[in-house]
């Protein structure tokens, strides 16, 4: 497929995939609490709704942080599905996340101040493995490019588990799930409200939530890329971790930020960097 | 339309009750009952909200508190009191510091009765809740299709408390540009508002569409010159040609008047360019506060 036509599947596809997947979400959560859940349609419900209420800001242009960090996000999904440089895919990733959190300062209240900082810390929590899966990518297959990394002959995750298992890790950061649901939390009555996205309302809260399906799809694309060589246990895998993080946010409770910090590091210092240095010593 | 009535969250207050009615509330949301399969979400976040929940009568504490929940929730919004006491202030009616049930402070649209109120009659509510939800959905949007027929007549006492609303609201974005929210037009009272009714030689005018003001401007005339101020539309319908139109309107009310001046801040760069597209010309500034300078415009009648 040329990068034009995957891109183009991409932009038309990934938010309807990426909200039937919050919907399934949302009922598997439900099950596991031996509930019924709402229908699998429930997050586009949410939005056309959202889409239609009136926009309540405590300053204007903390909707235009916001219009950005979709775009950025949207951005950052093309870039990996067009195939392109995956250092550049993580600064975009980087950048959307940051005018999220410039949004929720911009709002100043204190309980979007609270979880923007520790958006940031999250951030801080998660960059450095992001980084090193890009780097162990990049010693396996000896280039930064997706269309390429996608291309290698070989399973990926078989010479880099231990990345594998780190990138496992800060993706229930990234998700923003149990035990890191810090900045904003998914459930109600936590002691920031709703953190991050407590001063947005309608249209740039729908913004924000079609932001988040792009980011999932972009997300399991990631893991897809560990099994590249094997597409239909690519996709299995992905779905199949898509399930183990809603597990895991069911199963767990908070971390304080501290403890959230301090394992992300150390998970990257030696699943992440241990694993490339075993890769670079045997060779 | 499709969303409304699928997808209605929900935040929940308790004014004063027993925590009765709290407590069959939340079972809404346990195992079996289950809300959520109805697309309930339990908020906790006023703006994210399109249904208030209020247990319990409303005292002296708990008065200001749904004020404050309800006025932050988004347009369009559903009340539901939950329990005799929310009804009507229940058994506690009579005691000196209720007021009353929840539609003593704030508009209710359903009434849950009970005690405690069941789940089901619970559920019952916010089902019911959703149809008028819907319905004020439609009327917002009607609102906003017929701008159009939009009235333009003279305020009377009675519409003071809610032109102050109106007025609060539309200088937000001025108090964003300055950085100042210690603006006149933001700390006036009621009582400040009703005596300027009073005065001779005032000029009320309001923009009214669907029963609801959307704008209003005023004015009073000295000797010759009539001193125009706050023209205000809602945020909602800016640049639409509502200001503009008011201060056509304005003008015409004073017919003796040979001068109009008007005052604004020197930021206020849309109120200028309002202003000076209407024929209006400055012709002095003041300094108010080290972040504002007013700016006086005039226009002499042709």
């Amino acid at each position: 497929m040329s990068p034009w036509i995957r891109l183009l599947v991409y932009l038309v596809a990934a938010p309807i995939v990426g909200g039937l997947l919050a919907g399934w979400d949302r009922r598997i959560s439900a099950r596991m609490q031996s509930r019924l859940g709402p229908p699998i349609l429930q997050p586009f419900y949410d939005v056309l709704k959202l889409w239609q209420k009136e926009n309540v800001v405590v300053r204007r242009s903390q909707n235009y942080y916001i219009f950005f960090f979709l775009l950025l996000a949207i951005f950052t999904g093309a870039l990996f599905f067009a195939g392109s440089d995956l250092l550049l895919v993580i600064f975009a990733l980087t950048l959307a996340a940051i005018f999220f959190v410039l949004g929720a300062y911009k709002a100043s209240s204190p309980y979007s101040f609270i979880g923007a900082e520790r958006e940031l810390i999250q951030m801080m929590a998660y960059e450095p493995m992001v980084l090193l899966t890009a780097i162990g990518m990049y010693m396996v297959t000896k280039s930064f490019s997706v269309d390429e990394i996608a291309g290698h002959g070989r399973l990926l995750v078989l010479a880099l588990p231990g990345v594998f298992l780190g990138f496992l890790y800060i993706l229930e950061i990234k998700f923003r799930k149990s035990p890191f649901d810090l900045s904003c939390s998914h459930h109600a009555h936590q002691e920031l409200v709703r953190g991050l996205i407590t001063e947005f309302s309608g249209r740039t809260l729908a913004m924000i939530e079609i932001a988040h399906w792009y980011e999932s799809v972009f997300l399991l694309g990631w893991i897809y890329l560990f099994f590249a060589s094997m597409p239909v246990l690519g996709i299995a895998m992905s779905l199949l971790v898509f399930v183990l993080v809603i597990l895991v946010d069911n199963v767990f409770a908070r971390l304080k930020w501290q403890t959230a910090l301090k394992s992300a590091w150390l998970v990257a210092a030696v699943l992440g960097f241990g694993n490339i240095l075993v890769l670079s010593l045997l060779r | 339309m499709i969303g409304f009535k699928q997808s209605p969250w929900i935040i929940h207050y308790d004014a004063s009750s027993c925590n009765g009615c709290d407590i069959e509330t939340l079972a809404c949301l346990t195992p079996l009952f289950d809300v959520e399969r109805l697309g309930v979400i339990n908020t906790g976040n006023p703006k994210h909200a399109d249904i208030f929940l209020v247990t319990g009568a409303v005292n002296e504490q708990s008065r200001d508190v749904i004020r404050n929940i309800y006025h932050q929730l988004p347009e369009p919004k559903v009340v539901i009191a939950i329990g005799a006491c929310a009804a009507s202030g229940g058994i506690f009616s009579e005691c000196y510091n209720i007021s009353g049930g929840v539609d003593s402070v704030i508009p209710v649209d359903v009434y849950v009765p009970g005690c405690a109120a069941r789940p089901e009659a619970i559920i019952d509510g916010v089902v019911q809740a959703l149809g008028v939800l819907e319905k004020k959905q439609k009327e917002m949007t009607s609102l906003a299709n017929s701008l159009d027929q939009a009235l333009y007549l003279r305020a009377e006492k009675s519409d003071a408390p809610e032109i102050l609303a109106l007025q609060k609201t539309a200088y937000q974005s001025e108090a964003e540009i300055y950085g100042d929210d210690s603006l006149p037009a933001l700390q006036q009272t009621l009582e400040e508002l009703q005596t300027e009714f009073d005065r001779p030689e005032q000029v009320f005018l309001k923009t009214v569409v669907n029963g609801k003001i959307i704008g209003s401007a005023r004015g009073h005339a000295v000797q010759d010159t009539a001193y125009l101020g706050r023209v205000i539309v809602h945020p909602y319908f800016r640049g639409r040609g509502i200001g503009r139109r008011l201060v056509e309107e304005i003008e015409k009310a004073f017919p003796n008047a040979k001068r109009f001046e008007v005052k604004t801040g020197h930021r206020s760069e849309r109120n200028l360019f309002q202003f000076r597209q209407q024929g209006y010309e400055q012709f002095k500034t003041e300094p108010f506060t080290p972040a504002i300078t007013w700016v006086y415009l005039q226009k002499e009648r042709p």
